[in-house]
């Protein structure tokens, strides 16, 4: 059992933090962390697993017991035996570039024997179906096949209590569903979960009590079946995403009388391997289309060769009618990553929306509004570094808006966002859109697609466009 | 095709000897007899790879001393000084190159079971993880500049200064902050554990690798006693 009592922490070089929080968490019980981006739930998390005050330093008050024991008393290995952490970003916190050496890893820290070691990591590899990853790079794998491969390093140690921070943020719906069901596994086992999480639709059937965070501190408890009963409206108020798993209505293909870009037989190959062949689609003015599919299926390989980024290998792509270049490309079509760590280059948040432009009073202008209606404006003079994930990626979004490109490609722009968030997104997504630029927008999110898409192609394992969805 | 790695302790040992060898040696050109060892010690190991890139460069290198010898090549960059070293330092690039393509999973394991104190081995891993990591990062760099127009020729003429620093910066915060959270993710697996490593790994020791060290030794041994010894 989990019991948190008056518990009060402030980071050392923030104001931010949690306060007065108590909690009992039994065993085997699913508690869900929701509630708005920079509410507190990860800092409950580091809290839960030692991380803070230990790596995370700053202030603390009240206490944290596990099976009756202060958890502050424990030698941080000691914490990490009995509680396993799951992160939201994998990729940059792998040990080994290969899978065994990954999911090994924390067996091998805690001088597991030789044969236990390869039990408990073939056994994990085996349950999150990985196999077939075995001879491969983690480096090349897609961010949702390096998450299950995050969790599997954590599960080969068999902890007893879980705390994961956002673990399906990159997954598609396929890979949530395989999460939900190795978690619903670990929750047969007697584990206890606590998971902190925007998609609260995955957990369904899983999670038994919701916390909701906001500003530092506990501001309701719900049980699932009282959460079942919540009101869109109070849903909405709360900034929370859908509950249920909602069947989105059948998207039509794109169309439309001119094509704002269209590709021809276009082809990707990377290293020997076909990412995508024959890819035949058009894109119009004032529509927002959905690029869809599994995790792998080339979704990011086929946003990096429209805009420019990579060559293809095969086919044309037409701009307007007429065929352009990669490098022309580069020109007419902005690229948003997913990854925002290494897009902005600059000191504030307002040199980056105007770098490389003219600093006319019209766009200045357009600058302060765009900041204002994304919720950064308050931000407006802080170095991009600092910002957090979701409001990197918001800024990522401004910065496409403002370049004078009339084709926007946004790759997975609301991964991690909490529902206030993705509403803001939605309503500047369907605002450029009624300006007749040409968005296509990659996702896993049934929900901002259900808000704002017009039209989806999906992309399928044999990496050819299936019509759609 | 799956590579059939040598244990470490025989590519360590392999090591030493092209280092002795090449070190002690007073016949520069007759290093072909190591190189042409470490060829073969690739080839055992099935690193394909390797072996047709070093083999590739090996066959260039031969070329060009056959023309410096017989045809009076004379290059202006790469001149007779390079070729030779190259020829003569082959053996030890091949082995030395075989050794830290080594999967680090096998390497820790070894410093494991010889009782390499913890920090070293983790040590040891990140140093191989940050490389790949920060090449990912600064393609992802570069290719963000061009999605933002800043690696036009004009731009970079005009701003080098400005260009370099599009580059540093964000790529110098994205290590602390893979730095970072490279800490989190090993503290959070129990790498403060007070107590011995274990190892996926651990390979024991078969006849390949008792052949190759005794064929590593008596090649080298051999190759100072024909080639005799520079005191």
């Amino acid at each position: 059992m989990i019991e948190i009592k008056n518990l009060c922490f402030t980071y050392s070089d923030c104001k931010k933090g949690v306060q007065s929080i108590d909690l009992t968490i039994s065993d085997g019980e699913c508690v869900v962390l929701t509630g708005p981006s920079g509410g507190g739930k990860t800092t409950l998390t580091r809290l839960i697993n030692g991380l803070a005050p230990n790596l995370y330093p700053g202030s603390l008050a009240g206490s944290i017991l596990i099976d009756g024991q202060p958890l502050w008393e424990l030698p941080g290995w000691a914490i990490g035996r009995q509680i396993g952490s799951v992160f939201q970003d994998p990729k940059s916190q792998f040990f080994s570039s290969e899978l065994r050496g990954e999911v090994a890893f924390a067996c091998e820290n805690y001088g597991l024997s030789k044969s236990e070691i390869r039990i408990r990591t073939d056994g994990a590899i085996s349950a999150f179906s990985l196999n077939r990853l075995q001879d491969q790079s983690l480096d090349v794998l897609s961010s949702g096949e390096k998450q299950r491969v995050a969790i599997a390093s954590v599960y080969a140690l068999s902890p007893t209590i879980y705390v994961c921070d956002e673990p399906a943020s990159n997954l598609d719906d396929e890979g949530a569903e395989r999460l939900a069901a190795a978690l619903r596994k670990l929750k047969a086992d007697g584990c206890t979960l606590i998971i902190a999480e925007h998609r609260l639709s995955w957990l369904s059937g899983i999670a038994d009590r919701f916390i909701y965070i906001n500003h530092g501190s506990i501001r309701w408890e719900r049980t699932a079946a009282q959460m079942n009963r919540i009101s869109s409206e109070q849903r909405r108020a709360d900034g929370l995403r859908e509950l249920i798993k909602a069947e989105i209505n059948k998207l039509s293909a794109p169309g439309g009388n001119t094509a704002a870009l269209c590709t021809k037989n276009l082809c990707c190959r990377r290293k020997r391997t076909e990412i995508f062949v024959d890819f035949n689609f058009s894109l119009y003015p004032g529509q927002i289309t959905a690029l869809t599919g599994h995790n792998g299926a080339g979704k990011t390989s086929l946003a990096l060769t429209l805009a420019g980024l990579w060559r293809e290998s095969g086919g044309i792509v037409e701009i307007d009618g007429a065929r352009h270049s990669a490098k022309q490309r580069r020109r007419r079509i902005w690229y948003s990553s997913n990854d925002t760590g290494t897009q902005f280059f600059t000191n504030s948040v307002t040199e980056e929306l105007l770098l490389n432009a003219d600093r006319s009073p019209e766009r200045i202008d357009r600058a302060r509004q765009l900041l204002k209606q994304l919720g950064l404006y308050e931000y407006k003079d802080v170095h991009p570094a600092s910002l957090s994930g979701g409001q990197k990626q918001r800024l990522s979004i401004a910065c496409g808006i403002l370049s004078d490109r009339s084709i926007l490609i946004f790759d997975e722009p609301t991964s991690g966002l909490d529902g206030g968030n993705m509403e803001i997104i939605a309503d500047v997504l369907q605002s450029e859109a009624k300006q007749k630029r040409t968005i296509l927008i990659i996702t896993h999110d049934m929900e901002l697609m259900r808000r704002c898409c017009d039209c989806a192609i999906n992309m399928d394992a044999d990496r050819k466009y299936q019509g759609p969805v | 095709m799956q590579c059939k790695n040598l244990a470490v302790a025989v590519k360590l040992w392999a090591l030493l000897c092209a280092i002795i060898g090449i070190s002690l040696t007073s016949d520069t050109v007759l290093t072909c007899v190591l190189s042409v060892l470490g060829f073969a010690y690739l080839a055992t190991q099935k690193n394909r790879r390797l072996l047709c890139s070093f083999g590739i460069f090996y066959i260039f290198l031969a070329a060009l001393l056959y023309l410096i010898r017989f045809h009076n090549l004379h290059m202006v960059i790469f001149s007779e000084f390079y070729v030779l070293m190259f020829w003569n330092l082959s053996p030890v690039f091949i082995v030395a190159w075989d050794l830290i393509t080594t999967p680090p999973g096998e390497l820790s394991a070894f410093l494991s079971r010889i009782h390499m104190p913890t920090p070293i081995i983790l040590g040891l891993l990140v140093m191989f993880r940050f490389f790949p990591t920060m090449k990912a990062e600064l393609k992802s760099v570069v290719r963000s500049m061009r999605n933002r127009r800043l690696t036009a020729l004009g731009q970079v003429l005009c701003h080098p200064a400005a260009s370099c620093e599009y580059v540093i910066v964000p790529l110098l915060l994205r290590c602390l902050q893979i730095a970072d959270q490279l800490s989190v993710s090993a503290l959070a697996r129990g790498a403060d554990y007070p107590g011995v490593r274990g190892s996926y790994y651990g390979k024991a020791l078969d006849w390949r690798d008792g052949l190759w060290f005794t064929l590593w030794t008596v090649g080298t041994a051999a190759f100072l006693l024909v080639g005799g010894v520079r005191l």
